[in-house]
């Protein structure tokens, strides 16, 4: 537990001096947002707003990739990476530490990004905001740990840039799917549907006990 | 390689690394009595980082039994009693001295970490730097902070790959003599790592040279000064590389 506590306590510390990647992150989700208000503009028809929960899971896992590469990118610096590697414990709780601190700086971009994106496409995400929060909080817990797994995969390759999202989206169509559903059902009015949440309540569930137990191959060399 | 008194603090058996069809480590047998300083010497690509990465627990030999410090409770465990310096820093550049030393210690489990931080800062001279991010520090600043990282774990091994890469003859100097103080103070064993022969005759009592793969342990006398150690570390060298084509 004390190294979980540490390296959150590092990255965290590391990303509010730096907000490097906040910032990263931010522009580009709200920059998608953008481009995607001017080629799919909202309008008052049910077909034409059906597709809005797609759109806005689109700019947060966009915008998660890039912050997940960078969370390792910044690890390879005097080479940080092996002395979160020589940690004597567990290597679960090194995955633990990174994901737990990816999660506050997805939810943080997601919460601007949500805002933006209501008010661009005239969507009521205050209304259904606790509701809509837990569903953002359990789509973020499934971005942040299957992607902090592949993420420390994908760092010591030539072409991670790349790496990173062929590997990562395939694997993230559960929880994306999930996402867009429970999002979707928010927004029509149906409250919280019990199926989606349960997908994405059972692929985070799967994602995290994968990643705890095989980061510590993942940071063998 | 051992004196034989007691159990070895590095005990290697056929210990073997490839990576897919390239041989990284031919089986290797190698004790290392505690206490003792080995230098490993040998040309680039001779396999010596990665001996130094898989005594560390950083990466899996391919095949044979390693043993360190007594352990077989675990790679965890061995890491708890390693210390690794290398001509990479591991500090974090956005963290300040101090925050980099807690951080070490905290990643350790230690729960002292504060008065450990304080104590390593004093004994490299870092204090009044304490609260200077590590990214702004000079090489020879880096590397004592480096040092403080390792040693503030109070390591069984520890492991030095190349330390003294980087540094200007004066700090290179500073550093070997604060290495050998700390060493003695600890009774660690000691890895080193290394192209310069002059200082592992200062610093090793045993030393082993690599070349494509394969070891020769030298004689104790060959470590008598750099000139003898040179000649000796020659001769291995071409004899484990064999005739060129």
């Amino acid at each position: 537990m004390r190294a979980f506590a540490a390296i959150l306590w590092k990255d965290l510390l590391v990303e509010w001096r730096g907000r490097d990647r906040l910032a990263a992150m931010g522009v580009f989700a709200l920059l998608v947002v953008t481009v995607l208000f001017f080629a799919a503009p909202p309008g008052p028809l049910p077909s034409q707003r059906e597709h809005l929960p797609g759109l806005l899971w689109v700019a947060v896992v966009f915008a998660s990739v890039l912050g997940l590469n960078r969370s390792f990118a910044l690890e390879l610096e005097n080479d940080a990476l092996s002395a979160l590697a020589l940690a004597p414990v567990d290597r679960g709780w090194v995955f633990l530490g990174k994901a737990m601190a990816s999660l506050v700086v997805l939810l943080v971009v997601q919460a601007l990004t949500s805002l933006v994106f209501a008010l661009f496409f005239d969507v009521d995400l205050a209304s259904v905001a606790g509701r809509y929060a837990l569903v953002a909080f359990l789509g973020a817990l499934g971005l942040s740990s299957i992607g902090t797994l592949f993420a420390a995969m994908a760092v010591r390759t030539s072409y991670r840039e790349v790496m990173l999202p062929l590997l990562l989206l395939p694997l993230l169509l559960p929880v994306v799917l999930g996402a867009v559903r429970a999002t979707a059902g928010l927004l029509d009015g149906e409250g919280l549907l019990f199926e989606p949440l349960q997908l994405l309540l059972v692929s985070d569930g799967v994602y995290l006990i994968i990643s705890f137990l095989g980061f510590e191959y993942v940071l063998d060399e | 390689m051992s004196d034989g008194a007691g159990e070895p603090a590095i005990r290697a058996r056929a210990l073997e690394k490839r990576f897919g069809p390239v041989t990284a480590l031919h089986p290797l047998d190698l004790d290392v009595a505690p206490g003792a300083t080995l230098a490993v010497l040998g040309p680039n690509g001779a396999g010596k980082s990665t001996l130094l990465r898989m005594l560390a627990g950083l990466a899996r030999p391919t095949s044979g039994e390693l043993r360190v410090a007594g352990d077989g409770d675990g790679r965890a465990a061995r890491r708890r009693r390693v210390g690794l310096i290398g001509h990479a820093t591991f500090l974090v550049p956005a963290l300040t001295a101090r925050e980099n030393l807690r951080f070490a210690a905290r990643l350790h489990g230690l729960a002292d970490a504060e008065a450990r931080a304080e104590h390593w800062l004093a004994e490299l001279d870092l204090e009044g730097a304490a609260d200077r991010r590590s990214g702004t520090f000079s090489r020879g600043m880096a590397q004592r902070l480096s040092i403080a990282r390792a040693l503030i774990t109070e390591p069984a091994l520890l492991l030095l790959d190349e330390p003294f890469t980087g540094l200007d003859p004066d700090a290179a100097e500073r550093l070997a003599s604060r290495l050998a103080d700390a060493d003695r103070r600890s009774g660690a064993t000691t890895l080193l790592v290394t192209h310069d022969l002059a200082r592992a005759a200062q610093l090793a009592d045993q030393a082993l040279v690599l070349a494509r793969g394969r070891s020769h342990g030298l004689d104790e006398a060959c470590l008598a000064d750099a000139t003898v150690l040179t000649g000796a570390y020659h001769d291995a060298v071409s004899a484990l590389q064999g005739p060129r084509g």
